[in-house]
């Protein structure tokens, strides 16, 4: 039975978990007919053309799983070399022996108790993701009971990153399947920087399905990282929506290193004058592994700014996905929208299927997207082995070199040198790119 | 030939011209000096009829007619033409192409034929050896990818071309080096005649080196404060404007 | 706010003028009852004494198309046409077969004349050899004894079955099959005419081959088919000019093109479609369902050229299938909507041989209350070493009732690949507009100034003749007041 089959046939005991406050239970249930209705989507959905759920869903899932423990040493080594605020989960619960919240200037609550009481999160849950054409957000709406609430109060500024840490344990040896919610309120004229990471510390063939719905109030500035870098057997499908009011920045990186499928559904909906939105990325990745980028900047209102810049480079015989859509409604007058999207193949069973995508009903903008696809370039190539260099060095420092821009936003310094050793690592080099 | 009287003109409400007065005869240069944000180019776009720009008083006569019912053609038609400080780029748009639309819509609007193609050719080989123009620069798309000094050759070759009563230059100098300079003064004065009438908007006394200005308006803060003659611009380019300043202080 | 006001008034005004080619021909017609089955076809076949191959393969494709859907994921909108209200065959009634030109219904005459083809001026200028279909077929085709000397077989497709069956049977169908989609499968089963060309081996076609669609009768579709053969190293340019009178009922269009280029051929083919685009209310106009699309060999090329302007929904994506290695395939492509017009316009680029080359310059240009779409593919297979494309697509919005959408697809299987894609949206600077108007010309003639600028790099592709028509056409289509 695949897990279409799987859900449906435990579905009033998924429901009874999730539980919830009155509010949204009918929320839940209208999200479980909505995914009952439409079902998981198949290649002819035109947002998943190119990506194929079919070897993801024809697994056998345990839909409980069962907490397992992690190690000190295993969370260190997943997590910022730096002061932070700790958030870590394990196999879906919170695990608090392992965060550390001392002193934050923010409120945490578990979903489940921010669900049963609190009103901020209640105002929050399902009110950005859509759950229409949205199986995944159905879904996880219907049933997601684990997660986070975050919530930063108007003129806050966090000074230290907020880690969400989610990692699956030794303990799972089926392939477990988590539905993850995030809620996310980052008030007027806050400051908050996130690090999020899924990471499976085991062999099993897990799947998340993550749904994080953030609100940028007006003057706020939001950084989100995601760092994606599991082991070659796990799948995700991170589902992040972002509502930004006026005056507000948001932005979310996203660098795709490692798993088996990956596919991020990440969207802005601007609905305040003056904001601006930036979605940046690298993608890197090797045998046997998919990596799909689903973009859109819902322009609404006039005088935003939005910039999309996704670098991809693939080996052996790899798989990118890149679909960047832009939307630019008649009233979203003197919208700035750029996406740029640049890949590298370097290997023959290597492939990539992009499309860049502009929508727009309003005269007086600037859009532009650009996408190119090709090698390394062999007269730089030449040159540097004429200096000397090695070609693999030589390669390694072009690929770089390629990736670099997108890394240029990252203002976590600890964060921006740890994914410079991992692509060094990934490119097969020991090199220290800070020369 | 063009006559102002007290003009007041404002953008996004903000008042920039303050009863501006200037009277340019037949065949004479006048030269306006001033400041950044004295109003320059403000006066050179209210004369050509740019819309951003609203008249709130006074009022500006050209060649007996009333400048401001007519629309920015038509001012083109009546024979006032503007060098623009900053051209604006039109791809795929060739300068023939556009030359020929010029010239053609000013000749419609006089009720005449368009001009014939050899006549046009013509005038523009003329025109193009007396400001040492490249023949291949008739088929670039309008000021696309021009440098700064081709900008301003090609905005003195069109003034050439559609042969304007009241030439205005604004800061044509800016962006030119020296040779370009004395090309660009050299296609000006061979153009100048009894019959029409050049004003010069500019920061220094460079250009007046080559362009021998009649009348010196010193602009300051929307107001025409000082009027001389060439000598005053070379005072300007000797002490600055800050001691117009100071004699303007009790006053205002 | 009075200064936004009288910009979109001027907007307004020049992007209105009603359809020029709005005239009906009062010619008797010889109609196939109403309606579609398997009658019909038999029907068309008959009236057209056609050999039993092709009757058959009609009707496959009619059976293939009954369990087809017509496709709804192109980004129009329009209430599906009733197939079985509409005549599949009117061709205009003549006295006797024509020996010449002269001979022609004078009425007949003098719409090609109001159209601006006037066939006894073409005969007399170098260069164009006209075929004309209108309606469904094709009526007169001049300059056939010139081309016959060099080879060339160029007439219309009912000719070509009946007098060269060997080259249409093995062609028809070969790069678009009759099941390659809905309109390809209906086309297929009712083609009525159309114009077939045979270059031969080594050949350069001395002169423009143009051919001139029209549909004129009240109700009926046209499905023309163009096969086009280019020999070994041979060369052909060739023009399509389509135009519909005006009329309130929607009339549907479903063509079938197709191209053959074998080793070392150039095929050229330029599109201007200026079919009735509705009217300002969005009633009327036609169904532009076009399949095109090219077959390169060996060191082939062909390149699509097309200024659209008309119709009220456009669907069409001429097409290359770059089989043969160092293949070049191009396509060049202004599209103007306005009012309520819907065009979903595009090309496939499909690199299979090695050292394949393509090439797109997309310019869409918006105005009114209409939606423009660019929608292409670019497809490199793992075979495909060295492949390269470019794309640039631009849009022009005017006025903000519009709406402009750029789908590209860009599908790569092999890591030698180079794509490069570019879109961008602009919009005409007011500070441009000004520039012309101190020069002199009026806001109405600048924004046709500025448009012709715009879509240059694609004017610039089709031959003069056919450049000077569809300057005047883009002006005709945006500039109410000057055009």
């Amino acid at each position: 039975m695949d897990l279409n089959g799987q859900i449906l046939e435990s579905k009033s005991q998924l429901l009874q978990t999730a539980n919830g406050h009155d509010q949204i239970q009918d929320l839940r249930t209208k999200a479980m007919q909505v995914f009952e209705n439409e079902g998981f989507p198949t290649i002819k959905h035109e947002e998943w053309k190119y990506t194929s759920l079919v070897p993801i869903l024809r697994k056998n899932y345990s839909l409980t799983a069962s907490a397992g423990k992690v190690s000190k040493e295993e969370v260190e080594k997943y997590s910022l070399k730096t002061d932070s605020y700790r958030l870590v989960f394990v196999d879906g619960g919170f695990s608090e022996e392992h965060s550390d919240l001392e002193n934050a200037p923010f409120t945490f609550l578990t979903l489940s108790n921010a669900l049963g009481s609190k009103e901020e999160a209640l105002n929050l849950f399902g009110k950005i993701a859509p759950i229409e054409d949205q199986a995944f957000v159905a879904l996880n709406t219907a049933f997601a009971h684990q997660g986070s609430f975050l919530h930063i109060p108007k003129g806050t500024r966090v000074e230290k990153p907020i880690e969400l840490l989610y990692f699956t344990s030794k303990a799972q040896n089926e392939a477990p399947f988590f539905q993850i919610r995030n809620l996310i309120l980052a008030e007027q004229a806050s400051e908050t920087q996130i690090y999020e990471r899924h990471q499976n510390l085991g062999e099993s063939a897990a799947l998340s399905n993550v749904v994080t719905e953030i609100k940028v109030e007006r003057d706020a500035i939001y950084d989100h990282y995601k760092v994606q870098n599991d082991q070659r057997d796990t799948a995700l499908v991170d589902n992040t929506w972002v509502e930004q009011a006026e005056n507000s920045f948001a932005s979310v990186d996203t660098f795709s290193l490692g798993g088996r499928f990956v596919r991020n559904n990440l969207s802005f909906l601007q609905r305040g004058e003056h904001c601006e939105s930036k979605m940046y990325g690298i993608t890197m990745i090797g045998e046997n592994q998919l990596v799909d980028h689903h973009t859109l900047v819902d322009h609404k209102v006039p005088n935003c700014q939005s910039n999309q810049l996704y670098k991809g480079i693939y080996t052996d015989n790899a798989k990118g996905v890149f679909n960047g859509k832009v939307y630019v409604h008649s009233e979203a007058q003197k919208t700035n929208a750029f996406q740029q999207n640049d890949n590298v193949l370097l290997d023959d069973l290597a492939s990539l299927d992009t499309k860049p995508q502009l929508e727009i009903f309003a005269d007086d903008v600037k859009c532009s997207h650009g996408c190119t696809i090709g090698q390394l370039d062999e007269d730089a190539m030449f040159y540097l082995k004429s200096r000397g260099i090695r070609d693999k060095e030589a390669r390694a420092m072009l690929l770089y070199a390629f990736c670099m821009d997108a890394l240029a936003g990252v203002k976590l310094e600890e964060l921006k040198s740890k994914l410079k050793s991992v692509l060094a690592k990934k490119l097969g080099v020991e090199l220290d790119f800070d020369l | 030939m063009l006559t102002i009287k007290n003009l007041r003109a404002s953008i996004e409400d903000k008042e920039i011209l303050k009863g501006i007065n200037l009277e340019v005869k037949p065949g004479e240069v006048h030269a306006i000096m001033g400041p950044n944000g004295s109003g320059k180019s403000t006066l050179s776009s209210v004369i050509a009829g740019r819309e951003d720009y609203e008249v709130t008083a006074g009022e500006m006569n050209f060649l007996g007619q009333d400048l401001s019912e007519l629309d920015p053609e038509e001012r083109a038609h009546a024979g006032i033409f503007l060098s623009f400080q900053y051209p604006v780029e039109i791809p795929g748009v060739s300068v023939t192409n556009f030359l020929k639309t010029a010239i053609n819509e000013s000749r419609k609007a006089k009720g005449l034929e368009p001009m014939p193609a050899k006549d046009m050719l013509k005038a523009m080989k003329e025109k193009m050896a007396l400001l040492e123009i490249d023949r291949s620069f008739l088929s670039r798309s309008i000021n696309e990818g021009f440098s700064g000094g081709e900008k301003k050759r090609n905005e003195i070759f069109q003034m050439a071309m559609l042969e304007p009563k009241l030439a205005i230059l604004d800061e044509t100098d800016s962006g030119l080096d020296i040779d370009a300079l004395r090309i660009v003064a050299n296609g000006v004065n061979k153009l100048k005649s009894q019959d029409n009438a050049v004003v010069v908007i500019t920061h220094y006394q460079r250009l007046l080196d080559h362009i021998t200005p009649d009348f010196v308006h010193v602009l300051l803060n929307g107001q025409i404060v000082k009027s001389g003659d060439k000598n005053l611009a070379l005072e300007l380019e000797e002490k600055g404007y800050d001691w117009i300043k100071k004699e303007q202080a009790p006053i205002g | 706010m009075a200064e936004m006001a009288e910009e979109d008034k001027v907007l307004n005004e020049v992007t209105q003028s009603e359809y020029k080619y709005g005239f009906y021909t009062n010619i008797e017609s010889d109609r196939v009852p109403i309606g579609l089955n398997e009658d019909t076809i038999r029907r068309i076949s008959a009236k057209k004494n056609e050999p039993e191959w092709l009757l058959t393969w009609r009707l496959e494709a009619y059976k293939r198309w009954q369990e087809m859907e017509e496709p709804d994921w192109a980004n129009v909108d329009y209430p599906k046409p009733d197939f079985q209200a509409i005549t599949y065959y009117a061709a205009p009634k003549q006295k006797k077969k024509l020996e010449s030109l002269d001979d022609l219904d004078p009425e007949m005459k003098e719409t090609f004349d109001k159209l601006g083809i006037s066939l006894d001026e073409q005969k007399r200028l170098a260069g164009v050899a006209v075929d004309v279909v209108m309606d469904s077929v094709s009526v007169a085709t001049t300059f056939k004894k010139k081309l016959g000397e060099l080879g060339i077989i160029f007439c219309s497709i009912s000719e070509a079955v009946q007098e060269h069956p060997e080259l249409v049977k093995k062609y028809l169908g070969k790069v678009v099959p009759p099941s390659d989609n809905f309109y390809a499968a209906l086309n297929s089963a009712v083609f009525t005419d159309g114009s077939f060309c045979y270059i031969p081996k080594g050949v350069r076609c001395p002169m423009e081959l143009s051919t001139y669609f029209r549909i004129n009768e009240a109700g009926t579709g046209q499905f023309e088919r163009t096969l086009v053969i280019a020999e070994e190293s041979s060369y052909v340019s060739y023009l399509e000019g389509c135009t519909a009178p005006m009329r309130d009922e929607n009339q549907l269009h479903a063509a079938v093109v197709e191209l053959i280029a074998m080793d070392d051929a150039e095929i050229k083919y330029s599109t201007v479609q200026n079919w009735y685009p509705g009217n300002k209310e969005g009633k009327g106009g036609v169904y532009n369902f076009v399949t095109k699309r090219g077959l390169c060999h060996t060191r082939s090329k062909i390149s699509w050229t097309q200024v659209e302007t008309g119709s009220a929904v456009t669907w069409k994506y001429p097409s290359c299938i770059l089989k043969g290695d160092h293949s070049v395939g191009e396509f060049y492509s202004v599209a103007v909507t306005n009012n309520y017009q819907q065009a979903d316009t595009g090309t496939k680029m499909i690199h299979i041989g090695k050292n394949t080359k393509s090439t797109i310059i997309s310019k869409g240009i918006c105005a009114g209350h209409s939606n423009g779409s660019y929608r292409g593919l670019v497809k490199m297979g793992k075979k495909a070493e060295n492949a390269r494309n470019f794309s640039q697509c631009d849009s022009l919005l005017m006025g903000n009732s519009c709406g402009s959408h750029t789908f590209p697809y860009i599908e790569i299987d092999n890591k030698t690949a180079k794509v490069e894609h570019e879109a961008t949206t602009s919009k005409i600077g007011e500070d441009q507009i000004f520039y012309c108007n101190q020069r002199g010309i009026p806001t109405e003639e600048a924004i046709a100034l500025i448009v012709n600028g715009y879509c240059k790099e694609v004017l610039n592709q089709l031959p003069m003749e056919f450049a000077v028509e569809a300057q005047k056409l883009l002006a005709v289509s945006l500039e109410g007041s000057v055009g």
